[in-house]
């Protein structure tokens, strides 16, 4: 590598790198911004729009708002049943994932990538196919948010558990203990609260993506959204989202709550 | 033979009656959720579901590879608008960044309002923006840019302000203590501890963004959601088992290649 | 009683840790293992409860050959060796108790012990261990609120719980300062001359060695180059077996030395 020119404070090379990124990135941005038709021109074209929609959805229409609780609390508890399966059977899962409890490739390698496949199809799109398969329900919203929940809870426990301290397995196994007392007394106390504090996480998750299956059917708040706009009742929808928006955070809060004491 | 055992462990009564509570309002919970959930079990269980399962999964699992041009066509629409999203809120939630951050600004109220703000936002699931920006500007991609990049603000801001609070600050102060106004120290001495993990943010929040534009066209605002809508009323389960196929792979494309990009610029 | 014969053990990218080692230790004896890092101290020490293997020759205890055992044998032979750690190897979460009577769990079945089922004769025995170390006062203490010497008595207390016949102990004090460090090796040496535990020491203190041992062995490159009674070592025969000349660090100090 040649000598820097001592040009300025930052070295010609560097400057070069930066601005060919720089251009790179704003050069995309220009052309698929174009592509989209979402230019700043398109934006302020669309402002009568903006103005538009948001006299149509205020104010909100209250008397609608008993209706929709019904709809809420089912929204509510098909996340709670799809996050404590997930939590359940992720635990085989994560396990069998971790490179550093079963170091062989065949185990952990298969069962990550079925999890990373699974974590890449959106739930929508899950949910979708379980409605054509086992009609319009709240049980093919479960299955999709437990599908989902699985993939990403399995994910983040077994990035913890590949940085436990592997010292006391040592231990357990060296006095005798099988895999199965190794794993019960030297893992799981160091990894129980961060799977609880993820639990929780995975709950807030799927809290958020229920409130919209029900758009295809799945169940929950999501079809009464659906039904209201394909009438154009825009009042009507402005109390849904913002009922979703006052439940999403309020649950996030205590959620977040609990997690704090807990780690 | 007397055994020596030791002491009965204290447990203070508080953390009893608090501990029984808390199992209490945990069971109580389950069975109202386990009994008054509203699962169509004859439904579930039902021969239209044995003939579905029939006729679905086999489809799914053999896509249909005619229509890859058109899905492909969708897919470069929907990473086009995932970018320009992305992009937009990355640039956009600087600022918010910034008034949410303490040790920046100053002004306890702003800080608050600020993260009201973007915790406001983040409570959006990102499919009801774009509804609102359907009905708003029409059915086009533009709706789904525009859903995407308010979306992201949310989370993109508060991980900006995390970051911004977690500098060492003793650069700053060095850099005051030698007489530099606010805006040398704001280049000197933030920026440069902040890039790398901003660019990291913005480069992992549009992994996820890939993921949400893939499905907004369900509803109308672009990319390859509009095409999974068709299929699906026309019962064209192969075709979704082609998109299903051309989703995966991309997004996981676009995750392996973020994750290498980002481990370098950390 | 351990026997090995011609034992040697090869690793697979070709280094020898272990080189035609031939040792008899009798029941009861308190042998002090001392060589420098890589001399083979600790590959020799994990071969008697199998965390590593030899990979020729026979390794006999009570004359049953281990190196052919399988799972279940193996599992019986570590209920039976108890071993101590550099770093005490205990779960930081977990309470004082929970950590010593896991030394049960061997002979536990596996559903109790998922639900903390212990029979009560478990359980004292835990606590009498606690008692001997004496630190049974902290029994249902969390174990990372001990400092280092208080962590290691308990593990010397998991380790009496397994009621085992032979202790192995891999570099117990090296984390420790020099007066906390003499207090367990005296537990050590006290648990050995009251249960006639075989107890093998692997230390890099050789002031340590000459004091608390009744056997050394010394060795280099994976060889034994010395065996014999405390009483005939000297500082010269370390130079030997290190192979070069003592120095500050290979000294812990005693208790009054600061």
């Amino acid at each position: 590598m040649s000598k820097p020119e001592i040009n300025g404070v930052v070295s010609t090379n560097a400057k070069v790198r930066m601005t060919i990124i720089l251009v790179a990135i704003v050069g995309v941005y220009a052309y698929t911004s174009w592509a989209t038709r979402s230019t700043p021109m398109d934006i302020i074209r669309g402002w009568g729009g903006f103005q538009r929609i948001l006299t149509d959805l205020f104010p909100p229409n209250w008397a609608y708002a008993p209706q929709v609780w019904e709809k809420l609390v089912e929204t509510i508890q098909m996340a709670i049943i799809a996050t404590t399966f997930a939590a359940i059977i992720s635990v085989p899962i994560f396990l069998l994932s971790a490179a550093n409890l079963f170091p062989n490739a065949w185990i952990h390698q298969p069962v990550r990538f079925i999890m990373n496949v699974l974590r890449t199809i959106p739930d929508i799109l899950l949910a979708i196919i379980f409605v054509g398969i086992f009609g319009v329900g709240v049980f093919p919203g479960i299955m999709a948010l437990f599908i989902f929940s699985l993939g990403l809870l399995a994910k983040l426990m077994y990035e913890t558990i590949e940085s436990i301290d592997m010292n006391p397995l040592d231990a357990i196994r060296a006095s005798g203990g099988n895999t199965i007392q190794v794993i019960w007394y030297a893992v799981m106390p160091q990894v129980l609260p961060q799977f609880v504090s993820f639990s929780l996480y995975v709950f807030e998750v799927n809290v958020r993506a229920s409130t919209v299956l029900g758009f295809v059917g799945a169940g929950g708040i999501g079809l009464l959204l659906q039904q209201q706009i394909s009438f154009f009742n825009f009042p009507r929808v402005m109390t849904i989202i913002i009922i979703i928006f006052i439940a999403v955070v309020i649950i996030d809060y205590i959620s977040n709550k609990i997690r704090e004491r807990i780690v | 033979m007397d055994l020596v055992m030791p002491p009965k462990k204290k447990r203070s009564t508080a953390k009893i009656i608090r501990n029984i509570i808390i199992a209490i309002a945990l069971i109580a919970l389950y069975v109202w959720t386990f009994t008054t959930i509203d699962v169509r079990w004859d439904r579930v269980f039902s021969e239209r579901t044995i003939e579905n399962f029939g006729r679905v999964i086999p489809q799914l699992f053999s896509p249909d590879w005619a229509a890859f041009q058109k899905i492909m066509v969708l897919m470069w629409q929907t990473l086009q608008m995932a970018y320009t999203g992305t992009l937009l809120a990355a640039i956009l939630a600087i600022p918010f960044g910034f008034f949410a951050a303490s040790n920046m600004v100053k002004s306890k109220v702003l800080n608050n309002i600020s993260k009201g703000f973007l915790n406001g936002i983040r409570a959006f699931p990102e499919l009801v923006l774009a509804l609102m920006f359907v009905a708003a500007v029409g059915p086009r991609p533009f709706a789904g840019v525009l859903a995407i990049a308010i979306g992201s603000i949310g989370m993109l801001g508060k991980l900006y302000s995390e970051v911004i609070e977690s500098i060492d600050m003793h650069v700053v102060e060095a850099l005051q203590a030698n007489g530099a106004n606010k805006i040398q120290v704001l280049f000197y001495g933030v920026i440069p501890q902040i890039i790398p993990e901003f660019l990291s943010y913005a480069i992992y929040r549009f992994e996820i963004d890939v993921r949400a534009s893939t499905i907004l066209g369900i509803i109308g605002a672009g990319g390859i959601g509009t095409l999974i809508t068709i299929s699906i009323s026309n019962r064209k389960w192969d075709e979704v088992g082609m998109i299903l196929l051309v989703i995966i792979v991309v997004v996981t494309i676009i995750d392996y290649l973020s994750a290498a990009i980002r481990k370098r610029i950390v | 009683m351990i026997e090995f014969k011609d034992v040697s053990l090869v690793y697979p990218n070709g280094t020898q840790g272990l080189k035609n080692v031939n040792l008899k230790i009798n029941q009861g004896e308190f042998v002090v293992i001392v060589g420098l890092s890589g001399a083979g101290k600790s590959t020799l020490i994990r071969s008697m409860n199998r965390l590593v293997t030899p990979t020729s020759g026979q390794l006999l205890i009570d004359d049953d050959d281990i190196l052919p055992y399988n799972q279940r044998k193996l599992r019986k032979l570590r209920t039976e060796v108890g071993m101590i750690f550099q770093n005490y190897n205990l779960v930081k979460r977990s309470t004082v108790m929970k950590n010593v009577i896991s030394g049960r769990l061997g002979h536990t079945g596996t559903f109790a012990s998922l639900f903390n089922l212990f029979p009560k004769e478990a359980v004292s025995l835990a606590y009498r261990s606690l008692e001997r170390v004496n630190i049974a006062e902290k029994v249902y203490m969390r174990a990372d609120q001990l400092s280092g010497g208080q962590q290691q008595r308990v593990a010397i207390a998991r380790v009496l719980t397994q009621q085992p016949k032979i202790i192995l102990a891999d570099e117990p004090v090296a984390s420790l300062d020099p007066p906390t460090s003499h207090q367990v090796m005296t537990y050590l040496r006290k648990v050995n001359k009251e249960d006639n535990i075989t107890t093998i020491v692997n230390l890099h203190f050789i002031d340590m060695a000459m004091e608390y041992a009744d056997r050394i062995i010394g060795m280099r490159a994976g060889e034994v180059v010395f065996d014999g009674p405390a009483s005939e070592v000297s500082e010269q025969t370390f130079e030997e077996i290190y192979g070069r000349k003592i120095r500050e660090d290979d000294l812990v100090g005693g208790p009054d030395d600061e």
